[in-house]
């Protein structure tokens, strides 16, 4: 068999069991207070964690445009705009960003 | 993002139809890039699987939210609900209002359908987009992170240390721990949380 097709095979297996094992087990499982407090920070402290570092390396040579991206993401959010303009606005930010660089 | 891993999974020697499918059956954001990269640098079998493993190892966290979240299901959705918590389907349904099965599908079967289709562009459009532009969609991913973290933070300064100190966490641990930084931050942030954000904050709803 492919070597590659191998290796796709694999990492699905590998990255479905940890998702189908919470499917097989969460209706047999009553969870605490306590443990349903530390589930709900989860989403919170997730996406601080998928952000810092990872947003820092969106380009690799320049660490500051991904800094940019994020600053500017949450300026957005915070005066409330709409998500998908969050994303698109962020975008061509950046785009305009890497147009003028080459300049300095 | 699909398109940027289309590219490097086409550099890796991968065919279009393996670019797709691994897109369909692993369906892992990172994971693939991290994947596709490994081929690259021709890494053994067990090597990518084992990296694999521990990058998304997050997924048993994330759809352990998911389903406790979730009202009323059943064993088939939950488990096709698995399959399909990503990053993104796992953050825009935990943060928000409604949690029943169907949104979380919704939500999910959205972006699983745009990373299938972002692979498939990709390895048709690739030669044609400048390294600008998809480094430009790279942020799109973070941008929406942040869009879904920020109002929280703004209605709870106690969530906001709690990410600021994540943040940093992580930051300090990527470094020493590789791949194992993300889940570890995570939990041990939580572990912070219990301590540091207002029970009544976040016990609302399905507690």
């Amino acid at each position: 068999m492919d070597y590659i097709n191998l290796v796709i095979l694999g990492c699905a297996l590998v990255t479905f069991i940890p998702r189908l094992i919470p499917a097989l087990f969460i209706d047999k499982l009553n969870f605490s207070p306590k443990f349903e407090k530390f589930l709900n920070l989860i989403p919170y402290t997730a996406l601080a964690a998928l952000i810092c570092p990872g947003v820092l390396t969106v380009d690799n040579q320049l660490w500051y445009i991904g800094l940019i991206g994020a600053v500017v993401a949450a300026g957005l959010a915070w005066k409330k705009a709409p998500m998908g303009a969050i994303v698109i606005i962020t975008v061509v930010v950046l785009i305009t960003v890497y147009s003028i660089v080459p300049f300095f | 993002m699909g398109i940027g891993y289309a590219a490097i999974a086409i550099k890796a020697g991968m065919s279009p139809l393996q670019t797709v499918s691994m897109s369909f059956l692993v369906y892992a954001g990172a994971g693939q890039f991290i994947a596709a990269s490994m081929l690259a640098s021709s890494a053994s079998l067990m090597a990518i699987i084992l990296t694999q493993f521990v990058v998304n190892l997050r997924y048993f966290v994330m759809s352990t939210c998911v389903l406790n979240k979730v009202e009323e299901s059943n064993l088939p959705l939950n488990i096709f609900a698995g399959h399909l918590t990503v990053d993104e389907s796992f953050a825009m349904f935990s943060l928000s209002s409604e949690s029943s099965i169907w949104t979380f599908m919704g939500i999910a079967l959205i972006a699983w359908a745009g990373w299938c289709l972002g692979a498939a562009i990709g390895v048709v459009i690739l030669d044609l987009l400048p390294v600008i532009v998809t480094n430009s969609f790279n942020i799109s991913l973070y941008a929406l992170f942040v869009a879904i973290l920020v109002p929280s933070i703004k209605e709870n300064k106690q969530i906001g240390i709690l990410v600021l100190i994540t943040m940093i966490m992580n930051a300090i641990l990527t470094p020493i721990m590789g791949n194992w930084a993300l889940i570890v931050s995570t939990l041990i942030g939580a572990g912070i949380g219990m301590y540091i954000v207002d029970d009544e904050y976040v016990l609302t709803g399905d507690a």
